[in-house]
């Protein structure tokens, strides 16, 4: 994993994704173990603890059918979590160029 | 080179334009595909980690990007037929989203494939004789070619037969499969580079010699995070010696290219390592002790690939260029079109158009499925159903009789694709970017977008005249900045994104590397500092200077001052 995509600051939250193994599309971990499509059933983690849950989540990515695990850091003032990298949130929310295709049907504010 | 499908002719009707395969050509394919079938299996059921699986994958042009996997397909030469490119919108409506983009490379990829159904695409481009091998990996890959190639007025010689020569030297090589890094040639046959020849690992410039074809040999070029214009290596390689000496430049590249540093691993740094007068000393000193019988490159070897190639019959009535004369007095828009997208073709009563993929606001080089087959429709109709991608990310019909270019250009503008902006500021090369790579830094097509949409107005476009902005989102220079009138590149600010503006690049037969003018600049302030540019340029330029040549002559200082001292 890109080191840029993957940096941390202490005291922050972050999301864990992947993509889905079948098709490559962009997966977040939700709070059952489940993976979700969107970002907003995304759990949140605390950073202190994240790298244990990445490595955790590594180790069964077979299983659950992902490739390319790794945690991304969110805003703290959004209920529905937003990546702090304008990379991330283009992962989170798709592509600029084409607001058809975008994750959610209703995009926070200011995500951009 | 395999002796199999050099000896076996074609039995059908060649396509004009490209090599017609044969029977070998395509049971090679189609093993090809299943063994990828079987690769795909193994990897979804778990047998292939995802470490043993991506070289795989890649061999078959399969990336896994931001949002999805994109596969890579290669377009040999840049060239294919009407058939192929109908096929190519199959698959964009089938396995993608309605949408393909045309690359810097003369390919084409698919941004939202699913690797379950990447077999199923394999195996239905080799119903039409395509694959995506060599679109990725560290072999030699497509080689490029001049998009008039066949057709140009000022060509000295049809670089396409050589062309498809190197393809099947090169595919699978066993000596080359594994190179330290990818490996780029472009083959030209006009004094007029419109390859980027000083640009690639191998720039190959094809002429008459006195005793037959003969080539001009560039290493070295390359973009990237150290970009480098390439040596001029030698005049007059032989063509029995194209082969061979080849071969020997790759050995010696292969041999001495570092594999420690992937930044060091390209043949620029070995070329610039060893100074152009020693690495030309090992390259001669291995084809010297090279059995040069058995690299001999024939002349029959030659005719036999001609052979597999369709050519058109090219018997326009002899009123053609006066009623096309006739059309561009009767229609202004049409005669702006013919100034800015046609190209002069070597027979009389025929020309080469050049369809715009640029539209006002648009995504460079992205086509709907509805487009491409429009476009296979219109190259039946007016070219022989032959169509050419540019490295610039354009389509070009190349024979086109005059008399029929009015009625090409209304179908094209039936089908949202008559802008007449080719070589102007609309006609922008831009990589992916961040919006779909997963190497990108920052997003070019936005940047693009605002950039066409500004300078949308044709007279503006007109008067500013020959400028050419490139942008790429990364260092990795997909999107051929280095080599940009104005190169605008993408970087990282702690996440947020930033956009580098250099100045006097070019990659024609003055290729130059553009300088640096100052700090990043945020995205919101790029356009602007663009318009700046323009400004400056439009006050200080004499009389028919490119924004190129004014740059050449006042320097950088006036147009730092036009976007920074605003600032």
């Amino acid at each position: 994993m890109d080191v840029r995509s993957n940096r941390r600051e202490a005291g922050g939250s972050s999301v864990v994704t992947a993509n889905r193994l079948l098709d490559g599309r962009i997966v977040w971990l939700a709070g059952d173990g489940a993976w979700s499509g969107r970002i907003d059933a995304a759990h949140v983690f605390s950073n202190d603890g994240i790298e244990a849950v990445i490595d955790a989540t590594a180790r069964r990515q077979q299983a659950d059918g992902v490739v390319g695990v790794y945690g991304v850091q969110v805003r703290d003032d959004s209920t529905t979590p937003v990546p702090v990298t304008v990379r991330e949130r283009i992962r989170a929310f798709g592509p600029t160029v084409h607001p058809e295709f975008a994750t959610l049907t209703e995009v926070p504010p200011d995500v951009r | 080179m395999s002796a199999e499908i050099l000896a076996a002719p074609s039995s059908g009707i060649a396509p004009v334009g490209h090599y017609a395969y044969d029977q070998v050509d395509r049971a090679f394919l189609h093993d090809r595909v299943e063994q990828f079938r079987d690769q795909v299996a193994r990897r979804l059921s778990g047998t292939l980690s995802e470490d043993e699986f991506k070289p795989l994958r890649l061999m078959n042009g399969l990336y896994l990007q931001l949002h999805a996997y994109m596969l890579r397909v290669a377009i040999p030469y840049g060239i294919l037929d009407s058939r192929q490119m109908r096929e190519l919108a199959n698959i964009a409506r089938t396995y993608d989203r309605d949408y393909g983009h045309f690359t810097t490379r003369q390919n084409i990829q698919f941004n939202w494939i699913r690797l379950e159904d990447t077999p199923d695409i394999l195996a239905r481009l080799a119903t039409v004789d395509m694959h995506a091998i060599q679109t990725s990996g560290n072999c030699i890959r497509n080689v490029t070619c001049d998009q008039f190639a066949g057709a140009a007025a000022d060509e000295l010689l049809d670089p396409r037969v050589h062309a498809e020569i190197l393809r099947q030297w090169s595919t699978l090589h066993p000596e080359f499969s594994f190179l330290p890094r990818k490996f780029k040639i472009a083959i030209s046959g006009s004094p007029n580079d419109r390859v980027a020849a000083r640009f690639h690992d191998i720039g190959l410039v094809a002429k008459p010699g006195r005793h037959g074809t003969v080539f001009d040999v560039f290493v070295g070029g390359g973009m990237g995070r150290t970009p480098i214009v390439g040596v001029h290596l030698r005049d007059n390689l032989p063509e029995e010696d194209l082969l061979a000496y080849l071969e020997a430049m790759i050995r010696v590249y292969n041999e001495y290219g570092r594999r420690d540093n992937i930044y060091k691993a390209r043949i620029k740094i070995l070329v610039q390592a060893l100074g152009a007068e020693g690495y030309r000393e090992k390259v001669d000193a291995e084809f010297a002790a090279m059995d040069r019988a058995r690299y001999r490159l024939p002349p029959e070897t030659v005719a036999a690939i001609r052979a597999r190639f369709g050519t058109p019959a090219l018997d326009a009535p002899s009123d053609a260029a006066e009623r096309l004369a006739g059309a561009r007095r009767a229609d202004a828009a049409f005669d702006r079109w013919v100034r800015t997208n046609t190209h002069s073709h070597r027979a009389a009563g025929y020309i080469s158009a050049v369809i715009s993929l640029k539209p006002d606001g648009g995504i460079p080089g992205d086509a709907t499925s509805a487009q491409l087959d429009a476009i296979a429709d219109l190259a039946e109709r007016f070219s022989f159903g032959e169509i050419r991608i540019s490295h610039m990310q354009n389509v070009v019909l190349g024979h086109v009789r005059q008399d029929e270019l009015h009625a090409l250009w209304q179908e094209l503008g039936r089908a949202g694709l008559a802008s007449a902006n080719i070589g102007l500021i609309g006609d922008i090369i831009a990589c992916p970017g961040l919006d779909y790579c997963s190497l990108a830094n920052a997003r070019s097509i936005p940047i693009a977008q605002k950039l066409s949409a500004r300078f949308a107005n044709p007279d503006l476009q007109e008067r500013i005249g020959d400028l050419q902005i490139k942008i790429s989102g990364c260092i990795n220079a997909c999107g051929h900045h280095h080599a940009g009138h104005i190169g605008i590149l993408g970087v990282d600010k702690k996440g947020e994104e930033f956009f580098q503006l250099t100045l006097g690049g070019s990659a024609a037969s003055d290729a130059a590397i553009g300088q640096i003018l100052g700090p990043a600049l945020p995205e919101d302030s790029t356009v602007d500092a663009i318009a700046h540019l323009v400004d400056a340029y439009l006050v200080h330029r004499t009389d028919g200077e490119r924004f190129l040549d004014t740059y050449r002559r006042l320097g950088a200082a006036l147009f730092k001052d036009a976007v920074y001292a605003l600032a």
